[in-house]
C-alpha cells in the first residue's frame, strides 16, 4: 500500500503542508495545516519539503511537451496548463479525441491531470478543477456549465473570495444573477472581470510559451520511427506540407522549428534560419540534414511539428527579359548564407557597414548579409588599414622630436626603420559618449602612417601628450599590406 | 586481351580529359600590360580557377600584403557580382578596403572557426552561382582540398583567391604541390610619392608569380593605380629578375 505523501514549506517560520496527495487528503490532511499537526494525526506520513522553483520547470517542461497537441501552450502556475487548440482539434477527429488523447497520455506518464474544454480559458479553468473531469462545453454555453460550480472557481483573490462566502454566494449561477453594477460596487471590478472572462465576455490574454501561430504543421505515425532516414523523410514531408500552405497563401517564413516528440513525452528540437524569408521546401530540408544526425530517437518518435516563424508576405518573382540572365539572390547567394549561418552561427556570417564614428574600431557595424542598407558611404579621403588589429599592440619607438613620427621602431621583436611618413591625423576621445568630466587628454591618440625599408606600411599612434602626467606610449594598431 | 585493352583506353582518356588545362569559361582578369599578361595563359587571371597569393616573413601571419594585392585586383569583378572573404580571425578592416575602392559594403564575410571549416565554406561558395569571387584566408591547401576547390570553380565559374596565412606563432605548414593555376609571392615595396609631394605615395608591391599552370613565372614591381575608376586595377612600374625575391628574403630576416 502506497503511504500518504505531503509537500512541507516553511511559511512565516511555520511549516505548513503545501500540498497533499490523494491517500493523505483521504486521512483528512489539506494543504496549509501545520506540519507537526499532520504527523500527529497521520504518524505514517511521508514528507519532503516543497520545491517551487523545481515545480515551475516541470510546468514548464510539460508545456513544451504539449506543443505537440498545439503550438499554443500557457503555463498557469502553480499547477494549471493553457491549450489554445483553435484549429488544432480536426487532427484528432474533435475536442473529445483530442481531450481524452491528451489526458491519457498524461496518466500513462504517471502525471495525474484533470482536463477540459472550453470556449473561453476561465470557463475551461473552472471546469477542470471543480467540474466533472473531461468535460467538453460548446462555445456559448458557458454560464449554463458554471452555474452550479463553486465561485472559487472564479480564480479570485483571497479577500474577494472570503468576502463572497461570508454574504453565503457560494455558487458562480448566483453571481450572474445580481445586478453588475451592484457586484461592482461590491466586490470590485476584478471579480467582475473573472467573472467575465469565465462566461466568454471579456478577453484574456494568456501568456503562452511561444506566441500562437497559424504556420504549424504535424506529422503523427502509426509506429514509432526511429532510423535516420525515416527521419529525414519525415522532414521532408513535413516541410513540403508547411511550404504548399505557405505557396497558398502568397508567404515565406524566416525560421522553421522541427520538433520529434519521443515515446517517453521528451522532444528533439532543430530550428533552422533563413536569410531571407523562404518558402521552397528543399532548400530548407537540405538546412535540416545535417542536424537529423544528432537527433536521438531514443524509444521511437510517435510525431512531429513544423512551426514556421517570422512569416510575412512573399510576392512570386517574376522573370523579366532584363534579369534573365542574373541569378536572383534567392538562388545562389540566399541558400549559401543560410547554409553557412546555420553552420558556423548567425554572427559568424556579415556585411561591413559605415558607420559614423571617427574612432577606428567603431566606424564599422556589422550588419546581417541581407539587412537594409543604411545611407552613407565609407570615408576615402582618409587612409585606413586593411587589417586592424583587434586591440593595438605596444611597441617602442624612438621620435626625436614631439609630435614627430618616430625615426625607428620595435614591433614583434624587429626593429623597423621609419623611411617615409605621414600624419598625425589626431583622433580624439567621442567626449559626447563619456560623462561629464571623464574624458582626459591621454586618450588622443596621433596616428602616422608609416612606411619602413622594406615598403610594409603600419598604422601606428601615440597616446597621450607630451608634457602630460604620463609619458606618451606608442602603439600599432592596423596594417596597410 | 582485347576487353582489358578497350578498358585501358577508356581509362587513358579519362585520365587525359580530367588532367588537360581546367575547363573554366575562358574568361581572364587581364592586368592589362603585356609583360604581365603575355606569361598568364589566355592572357590574364583565368577565372573559374583558384590562384594561391602568399606573403613572406612576418606577412605569412598577418596576410597584409596578400590582402591589399587581391582586393585591389579583384576590384573589377566586384562591382559584377557577390563577393565572399572567409576569415579565420577577423581583422579584415572594410575602410581599408574601401580605400582601396574595393566596394567593401557589398562583401559577405565569413569567420570560420577552424581550418577544416573555412575550406569547406570556400568550397560552398565557389560553387554557389552568382558569386563571382571568393577570397579565402587558409593555411595550405592540400592536393585533395585543392582538386575539390577547383571542381567547385568551375561548376559555379567563380575564382578563388587563396590567402595563405598561418596562426600567430604557428609553424610554416609544408604542402606537397598544390593544384592552384597560379602561385603568386606578394610583398610590399617602398612607394615612391609623385614628386613635389611628401608622405607616401600609392602602394606598390613586389609580385612574383612563383608557379603557372599552361604559362611562364616572372616578378614586377607593381602600383596600384590612384585613380580607382581605372580599367585595371595595377600599373607595372618594372619587371624584376626572378630570383631577386628569393635571395633577399633570408637577409632580411637575420636582421
Amino acid at each position: 500500500m502506497q503511504l500518504p505523501f505531503a509537500l512541507i514549506a516553511a511559511d512565516r517560520g511555520v511549516r505548513r503542508l503545501y500540498a497533499a496527495d490523494a491517500a493523505a487528503q483521504a486521512l483528512g490532511l489539506y494543504p496549509g495545516q501545520k506540519a507537526t499537526d499532520a504527523v500527529a494525526l497521520v504518524p505514517e506520513l511521508a514528507t519532503a519539503d516543497a520545491d517551487p522553483a523545481g515545480d515551475l520547470a516541470a510546468l514548464n517542461a510539460l508545456a513544451d511537451w504539449c506543443v505537440r497537441f498545439s503550438p499554443a501552450v500557457a503555463p498557469d502556475p502553480p499547477d494549471g496548463l493553457f491549450l489554445d487548440i483553435t484549429g488544432a482539434a480536426h487532427l484528432w477527429g474533435g475536442e473529445r479525441a483530442m481531450l481524452d488523447d491528451l489526458l491519457d497520455r498524461l496518466a500513462a506518464a504517471g502525471v495525474p491531470a484533470r482536463g477540459a474544454v472550453a470556449g473561453s480559458a476561465g470557463a475551461a479553468f473552472a471546469l477542470a478543477r471543480f467540474g466533472m473531469d473531461r468535460t467538453v462545453a460548446e462555445t456559448g454555453e458557458e454560464a449554463a456549465v458554471t452555474a452550479f460550480l463553486p465561485t472559487a472557481a472564479l480564480r479570485l483573490g483571497p479577500e474577494d473570495a472570503a468576502q463572497l462566502a461570508r454574504l453565503g454566494l457560494s455558487r458562480i449561477g448566483q453571481l450572474v444573477a445580481l445586478p453588475r453594477d451592484q457586484l461592482a460596487r461590491r466586490f470590485g471590478a476584478q471579480t467582475l472581470l473573472r467573472l467575465d472572462q469565465a462566461l466568454g465576455r471579456a478577453p484574456e490574454a494568456l501568456a503562452f510559451r511561444r506566441p500562437p501561430t497559424p504556420w504549424f504543421a504535424r506529422l503523427a505515425f502509426a509506429e514509432p520511427i526511429s532510423a535516420p532516414e525515416d527521419l529525414g523523410r519525415v522532414a521532408g514531408d513535413i516541410t513540403a506540407l508547411l511550404c504548399r500552405r505557405l505557396e497558398a497563401e502568397g508567404r515565406g517564413a524566416g525560421r522553421f522549428e522541427l520538433a520529434f516528440h519521443r515515446l517517453d513525452g521528451r522532444s528533439e528540437r532543430l530550428s533552422v534560419g533563413l536569410s531571407l524569408p523562404g518558402r521552397r521546401s528543399a532548400p530548407i530540408v537540405r538546412l535540416f540534414a545535417p542536424l537529423l544526425e544528432k537527433v536521438d530517437p531514443g524509444f521511437g518518435i510517435e510525431a512531429a511539428t513544423l512551426v514556421a516563424e517570422r512569416v510575412e508576405p512573399l510576392a512570386e518573382r517574376q522573370t523579366s527579359l532584363e534579369t534573365l540572365g542574373e541569378i536572383a539572390p534567392e538562388d545562389g547567394i540566399g541558400p549559401l548564407i543560410d547554409r553557412i549561418a546555420n553552420r558556423l552561427g548567425e554572427a559568424r556570417v556579415w556585411r561591413a557597414e559605415p558607420f559614423a564614428s571617427h574612432i577606428p574600431e567603431r566606424a564599422v557595424v556589422r550588419r546581417p548579409p541581407f539587412a537594409p542598407r543604411a545611407a552613407g558611404d565609407w570615408d576615402r579621403g582618409r587612409p585606413r588599414p586593411v587589417r586592424l588589429l583587434r586591440r593595438p599592440e605596444p611597441i617602442e619607438a624612438a621620435a626625436p622630436i614631439p609630435d614627430d613620427p618616430p625615426i625607428f621602431f620595435r614591433w614583434r621583436g624587429q626593429l623597423r626603420r621609419v623611411r617615409r611618413a605621414e600624419g598625425p591625423e589626431r583622433l580624439a576621445e567621442e567626449w559626447w559618449r563619456q560623462p561629464p568630466g571623464q574624458t582626459s587628454p591621454s586618450e588622443v591618440r596621433d596616428y602616422y602612417r608609416v612606411e619602413d625599408e622594406t615598403g610594409a606600411r603600419y598604422w601606428i599612434f601615440r597616446a597621450g601628450l607630451y608634457g602630460g602626467a604620463a609619458p606618451p606610449k606608442w602603439w600599432l594598431h592596423g596594417l596597410f599590406g | 586481351m582485347p576487353l582489358r585493352e578497350v578498358r585501358l583506353a577508356q581509362a587513358r582518356a579519362q585520365i587525359a580529359a580530367l588532367a588537360s588545362a581546367p575547363a573554366s569559361s575562358g574568361e581572364v582578369l587581364a592586368f592589362g600590360d603585356a609583360r604581365v599578361d603575355g606569361r598568364l595563359p589566355g592572357g590574364g587571371l583565368t577565372l573559374g580557377c583558384w590562384h594561391e597569393l602568399a606573403g613572406e616573413g612576418l606577412e605569412l601571419e598577418t596576410a597584409a600584403a596578400p590582402a591589399a594585392f587581391a582586393a585591389c585586383l579583384a576590384r573589377p569583378m566586384a562591382r559584377r557580382g557577390e563577393i565572399v572573404w572567409v576569415l579565420r580571425r577577423d581583422d579584415l578592416y572594410a575602410p581599408g578596403l574601401a580605400g582601396l575602392g574595393f566596394p567593401a559594403e557589398r562583401l559577405i564575410q565569413v569567420c570560420a572557426r577552424d581550418e577544416a571549416e573555412a575550406l569547406a565554406v570556400i568550397e560552398d561558395a565557389l560553387r554557389t552561382p552568382g558569386v563571382w569571387a571568393v577570397f579565402g584566408e587558409a593555411e595550405g591547401v592540400g592536393l585533395v582540398e585543392g582538386r575539390r576547390l577547383q571542381l567547385a570553380c568551375e561548376r559555379g565559374s567563380a575564382a578563388g583567391f587563396i590567402l595563405r596565412r598561418r596562426p600567430y606563432g604557428g609553424r610554416p605548414l609544408r604542402t606537397a604541390g598544390s593544384a592552384a593555376a597560379t602561385r603568386w609571392r606578394i610583398a610590399a615595396a617602398p612607394s615612391e610619392p609623385a614628386p613635389g609631394e611628401t608622405g607616401l605615395g600609392p602602394p606598390r608591391w613586389r609580385v612574383a608569380l612563383e608557379r603557372c599552370r599552361g604559362g611562364r613565372t616572372g616578378a614586377w614591381l607593381m602600383e596600384a593605380w590612384e585613380d580607382q575608376d581605372a580599367a585595371h586595377p595595377f600599373r607595372v612600374v618594372a619587371e624584376l629578375a626572378d630570383r631577386g625575391l628569393a635571395a633577399e628574403a633570408p637577409l632580411r630576416r637575420a636582421g
